[in-house]
């Protein structure tokens, strides 16, 4: 009895090992892992996001992942890239934002190298709809930032919220300062011009605008346009080829070149007839300025109102 | 001509509403498919009335009519909508449903499964890689597109239909299984070759999938059209074997059908048809499905009926779903895809429901 007690023993000790290894591992899997974490959690301060989220952040944020273009460029707007330990393989500037990790691009990061890089925060914007991503995030206790700009003032916000949140406020509102500085003067220069009607053709097929919440709308107004989808709901709503002809559109503006390469750089076919293409009105303009609400929608700003108002830029 | 009495075959085959539904003349099949094409015409000029903008009904019908030599004192921004922008979309819906359809009625009549379709079958999901590659690889060609759709549609067939037979021949339920396992393979195949295409170019590619007829060129609008003559006209001719293959392929056989010719002739056409439309206007599903049930349902399952009317019904049937479509949420757009799924899965479920 004892002696087949002990065999059976001797057999089950090393299963046992196994399953207490397993268990260990399972454990160690599934436990929290704010260890690193729980050290600074004394030191938190809660921000209010830009979606009106409550978000409890270090008082110092030495690592953070940015995980959209507008925003790297932001952050290193600001002077707070050198904390930057992760972004998008969109996220191309400026050139030392090339060189950071890369944790997948702007509509599928991946969670696990973000987790792996044990950031204090991440930066989301809404245009790039990571809403269950935010929710995922938020579930590995990691804070997770919401920007939401819907015009340039928005953009300023953003600058200054994110300025604020690295502790380089100064610099964020030099930033700021000099950026509304141009815009107004750009705004200045254009202000007397009849306004131009603009159709923005995000891309060609399918035929894609910008909505009344989009800040590219904004962008027009201040660049001495009217944006003929300006009331049209969403932010990049799917148009019709139809109603975008019925505009009559005295110009066309093509965001193309940067990173969108050749793409979306010819006129939607059934806009070949438009006012704006028999008066050879058709901008192309660096898709970069104008698809990302960072500190370069100033200069896409500039060359819209270049475009849509050559005249009062020659005085 | 093979002459066998298609009447005096014993009625083997109650999966289809038998081929009972009256005497199938010659005669009969002009009047009812030369009702559906008149009423095919009647859809074209209907629909052309409704847009995201308005055009004037009678100068547009009077435009229409004249084939677009007289203006009919419509303005050039309106004849360059009616003309330019919504009838060559609404030629393609009429295309794009005809073929899917007839692809269907002859899939459910050779394969003898009344669940055969071009997207459930991942015939679709063949030609959508095929156009995918067409464009990662030769993105300028645009004849690449429908030859590329054409390959992965004819691909996908033969991988279901060999998986489909065991050594017991194929049951319904292997068919289905291997179409379903087909389908998602190719799905994945799907978010393998987005992830190798530009970011910028992802968005119109899911808007495509769900099938989208607005990006259309003239040369692929005249492609579609003719292929969607041309296939249904060769399918109609082979319906009579058709009909002798729902049988069975061995009584078929039997009965003098050349199974094997007659079998590789219909996936040659159906899949010119579904990567014809794949190609042109994406994934546009349950239409190969809905309507030729709705066909046989009212008008018997004799295909050398079934397959022309269900080319015309589906050319109305897309017409219609893509009206709504683009009417809808106007000036914004829905992809068709997600209206003829809207309307055709509850009306299935209701067909089966009452079968």
């Amino acid at each position: 009895m004892d002696a087949d007690l002990k065999r059976h023993a001797a057999v089950l000790r090393p299963m046992g090992t196994v399953l207490s290894f397993l268990c260990l591992l399972i454990f160690v899997a599934c436990s929290p892992s704010e260890t690193p974490r729980a050290a600074e959690t004394f030191n938190l301060r809660q921000v209010t996001d830009e979606a009106g989220r409550t978000v409890s952040v270090p008082a110092k944020i030495e690592r953070f992942i940015s995980l959209a273009p507008n925003l790297t460029e932001i952050v290193y707007a600001v002077g707070a890239g050198d904390r930057l330990v992760g972004n998008t393989t969109f996220c191309d500037y400026p050139e030392e934002a090339k060189s950071v990790q890369k944790v997948g691009d702007t509509l599928q990061p991946n969670i696990e190298r973000i987790l792996a890089l044990r950031p204090q925060l991440v930066l989301v914007s809404t245009s790039s709809q990571l809403e269950a991503f935010t929710r995922q995030l938020d579930q590995h206790g990691i804070a997770v930032y919401v920007t939401d700009p819907r015009d340039l003032e928005g953009v300023f916000r953003s600058l200054e919220n994110l300025g604020k949140l690295f502790d380089h406020q100064e610099q964020a509102e030099q930033v700021v300062n000099q950026l509304r500085e141009r815009a107004t003067s750009v705004g200045e220069t254009v202000k007397s011009a009849k306004p131009v009607r603009v159709f923005y053709q995000l891309s060609q097929e399918p035929l894609y605008t910008a909505g009344r919440d989009s800040f590219v709308t904004d962008l027009i107004r201040r660049a001495g346009g009217i944006s003929v989808t300006a009331d049209v709901p969403e932010a990049w709503p799917r148009y019709s080829q139809e109603s975008a002809v019925a505009a009559r559109p005295e110009a066309i503006v093509l965001p193309t070149g940067g990173s969108m390469g050749s793409a979306n750089s010819e006129v939607a076919t059934g806009l070949k007839n438009s006012p704006a293409v028999l008066n050879g009105r058709v901008y192309k303009i660096n898709g970069d300025f104008l698809s990302r609400p960072g500190p370069r929608a100033v200069d896409g700003l500039a060359e819209l109102a270049r475009a849509l108002h050559p005249e009062a830029f020659c005085k | 001509m093979r002459t066998v009495n298609t009447e005096a075959i014993p009625d083997r085959s109650r999966a289809f509403p038998a081929l009972d539904g009256g005497r199938v003349t010659l005669r009969k099949t002009l009047i009812v498919c030369g009702l559906l094409l008149i009423s095919v015409f009647a859809v074209i000029m209907m629909t052309s009335l409704f847009g995201s903008e308005r055009v004037p009904a009678r100068a547009s019908m009077c435009a229409i009519l004249s084939l677009g030599q007289s203006s009919c004192g419509l303005t050039l921004d309106q004849s360059t909508i009616l003309l330019e922008i919504r009838l060559p979309r609404i030629f393609l819906a009429a295309a794009v449903g005809a073929s899917l359809a007839a692809a269907g009625a002859s899939y459910q009549a050779l394969l003898r499964n009344p669940l055969a379709e071009p997207y459930l079958l991942g015939i679709s999901n063949g030609a959508a890689v095929g156009t995918m590659i067409a464009l990662v690889f030769f993105g300028a060609r645009e004849w690449s597109r429908p030859l590329m759709a054409f390959t992965g549609a004819l691909v996908a067939t033969l991988v279901v239909y060999s998986l489909a037979r065991g050594r017991a021949g194929a049951t319904p339920e292997r068919l289905i299984l291997a179409g379903v396992i087909v389908t998602t393979f190719l799905s994945s195949a799907i978010v393998f070759v987005t992830t190798l295409m530009d970011a910028t170019r992802i968005r119109s590619f899911t808007f495509w999938l769900l099938g989208d007829l607005s990006g259309t060129t003239p040369s692929l609008l005249a492609v579609a059209i003719l292929v969607a003559i041309a296939g249904t006209i060769v399918l109609a001719v082979n319906a009579r074997s058709l009909n002798l293959l729902m049988l069975g392929e061995r009584d078929a056989f039997d009965l003098g059908v050349e199974v094997k010719r007659v079998r590789l002739i219909v996936f040659l056409a159906a899949g010119l048809l579904v990567g014809t439309s794949v190609a042109s206007s994406g994934s546009v599903g349950y239409v190969g499905l809905v309507v030729p049930h709705l066909v046989r349902l009212s008008l018997g399952s004799d295909n050398r009926i079934a397959v022309p009317a269900a080319a015309l019904s589906g050319a109305i049937f897309v017409v219609v779903a893509d009206t709504v479509a683009r009417t809808i949420i106007a000036p914004r757009e829905l992809p068709v895809g997600a209206i003829t799924a809207l309307i055709g899965a509850p009306l299935f479920i209701y067909l089966l429901k009452r079968g």
